[in-house]
């Protein structure tokens, strides 16, 4: 299976190439065409409990899709919002995604819903996270350009710009300063990432466009 | 060669920069005074760390992620499996248990202080939301008490028009007349002096007389029928009036405001306040006003007969005979069922006329005896 990411960095779509056998594993609605001769099955996404607590808690579809096809074919996968994407390689490690990251996955990938805690609620990265773990390649997205940073030690980003981590990340909110910076620098509450793994981050927030968009309302 | 392993394998990770990427999944097992780890990837790559050389740290997204890194740092072995620390623990002869006691309780006083803070903002919220909402209620008393005394006439006469009661006797009635001319006599002596008193007289056998907001005031004709005296109708007119002077109606409708009517009135809607106090008003008047507005009220009738030249006796002569003649049947006299002890009540009336400026009483010169002769 030849996966290309194309048009990146704005509005980057995965080219699939699937061989005779290929499967991939993709977001639902993620589709934006393919060759006639893939079979598409719909499945829920991790069980039928699991596809609910996805769709409500992780932002995710109740339904995923799996693309197979017996001969060589086209698919392109796309997302919702402008941005990057990126493909990453799991070996038996575990990579945490933010709500409404997730994109595609090959068959060795394992999902799941992950309780994310009330320090990352606060942080504006959601209550949940989907969990992956296997072996495989994944994809996922990201609002803007994404680009990792590998920590070791401690490193602070803003809340809201968080793609993924590695599980060997610790999470933690704080203020950005005292109360008087916090509040006037417009950094407000930061996230202090903490251990030795790899963070991935988006160069835009959603946060930011909504306030930015709110400002030239009315 | 077989290496003589650990009673389990545990699933973790290893960060190497030997490994494409950097990093791969790994079964971790614990043997000979070494940590081991095999990566998952194909080929398996074995990594190892002796455990006297092990730099142990707590953490990850868990918080219960154990790390095992060399000296050097190149190389660290991970695993959050619960059973893993004790493990460790345990193969390394407790040499570990120092810095994995020291790192728990650093975790154990961090999520302290988070259930700390948790709950000190639950109460914070608490009591936010506690203060918040009786802050609403006690400004919009304020503000109630603070309206002009139209409110209460409309309230009142709202409240009369929607009354179900007895035939209304017309207005030259020589009972309406006994009554008019009494309400004429005090009204110079009420508290607020422009407010305008309007009297009606109901054809119904209870002993009863009410007052609404804004002095509307309803006398039954068992009330005058009972009456020993004009002063005794007299007494019970300066009570009821004082109701009304004393404004315990509105008093009695912010008593029973809800939040929304309190945040309508703060905003400056006292439409729905006369909605709700003719409602009030309504429902409440035969379930009568707080004993301590009863009292109030009792202290300022004395006052207002005394300044009319009346004896305020009159009154407490009238609650006496009343107790006397219908003895404890609640239901024969709802009036005086709700209204305070009258042993008390006349002692409390004739302590607070002492107080009142020596008058020269003059009996009133009205026929009782023609207007129930009327009736």
């Amino acid at each position: 299976m030849q996966v290309d990411i194309r048009n990146r960095p704005s509005f980057a779509n995965l080219h699939v190439q699937l061989g005779a056998g290929d499967r991939i594993i993709a977001e639902a609605g993620a589709m934006a065409t393919m060759s006639s001769n893939i079979e598409m099955k719909t499945r829920f996404n991790g069980g039928f409990f699991g596809g609910i607590a996805r769709r409500f808690l992780g932002n995710e579809s109740i339904f995923v899709n799996e693309f197979s096809a017996s001969s060589p074919a086209d698919l392109v996968l796309t997302q919702p919002f402008p941005g990057d994407m990126i493909c990453t390689e799991l070996r038996g490690n575990t990579l945490y995604l933010q709500p409404g990251a997730f994109i595609a996955c090959e068959p060795g990938v394992r999902m799941a819903l992950g309780w994310a805690g009330l320090r990352s609620w606060i942080a504006g990265e959601g209550l949940f996270r989907l969990k992956l773990s296997g072996s495989g390649r994944l994809w996922f997205g990201a609002y803007g350009a994404i680009f990792d940073r590998e920590v070791k030690g401690e490193l602070i980003v803003d809340s809201g710009h968080l793609v993924a981590y590695e599980p060997t990340i610790s999470i933690n909110v704080g203020m950005a300063g005292g109360i008087f910076t916090s509040f006037f620098s417009g950094e407000g509450l930061i996230t202090r990432v903490r251990g030795q793994g790899k963070i991935y981050m988006q160069s835009r927030s959603f946060d930011g466009l909504a306030a930015w968009t709110n400002s030239h309302l009315m | 060669m077989v290496m003589p392993a650990s009673r389990e394998s545990f699933q973790g990770g290893v960060f190497h920069a030997s490994i494409p990427g950097g990093r791969s999944g790994a079964t971790l097992t614990i043997a000979r005074g070494e940590l081991i780890a095999d990566t998952i990837s194909e080929p398996s790559i074995r990594f190892s760390i002796p455990l006297n050389q092990c730099q142990i740290d707590l953490g990850g997204a868990s918080n219960r992620m154990v790390f095992c890194r060399t000296a050097e740092g190149d190389l660290t072995i991970f695993c959050e499996e619960k059973n893993f620390a004790k493990e460790l623990d345990f193969q390394s002869g407790g040499m570990l248990a120092g810095p994995l006691k020291e790192l728990k309780k650093g975790l154990a006083a961090d999520a302290n202080r988070f259930r700390f803070w948790l709950t000190v903002s639950a109460v914070a919220c608490a009591l936010l939301l506690f203060l918040g909402y009786f802050g609403v209620l006690w400004t919009a008393k304020i503000a109630i008490r603070a309206l002009p005394v139209s409110v209460d006439e409309k309230i009142g006469s709202m409240a009369f028009s929607g009354m179900e009661m007895g035939r209304k006797l017309e207005a030259n009635h020589p009972a309406s007349r006994l009554v008019q001319e009494i309400v004429d006599k005090l009204k110079p002596h009420a508290s607020i002096p422009d407010l305008k008193f309007k009297v009606t007289v109901v054809e119904d056998a209870d002993i009863n007389a009410f007052a609404l907001p804004g002095g509307q005031i309803v006398v039954f004709t068992g009330l005058i029928k009972e009456a020993k005296s004009a002063e005794q109708i007299a007494g019970v007119l300066a009570h009821e009036m004082s109701h009304a002077t004393l404004r315990h109606g509105i008093e009695r409708v912010s008593q029973s405001l809800g939040i929304v009517a309190a945040i309508q009135i703060m905003v400056g809607d006292v439409g729905g306040l006369v909605a709700l106090g003719a409602q009030v008003a309504q429902t409440s008047i035969l379930t009568s006003y707080s004993r301590a507005a009863e009292t109030e009220a009792d202290l300022e009738g004395a006052r207002m007969l005394n300044a009319a030249k009346i004896d305020p006796k009159a009154m407490a002569d009238f609650f006496a005979m009343l107790k006397e003649k219908m003895g404890d049947l609640p239901d024969a006299m709802a009036w005086i069922s709700t209204h305070p002890q009258h042993e008390t009540r006349v002692q409390s009336i004739q302590d607070h006329q002492k107080k009142l400026p020596v008058v020269q009483y003059e009996p009133l010169q009205l026929d009782l005896k023609a207007a129930q002769d009327a009736l």
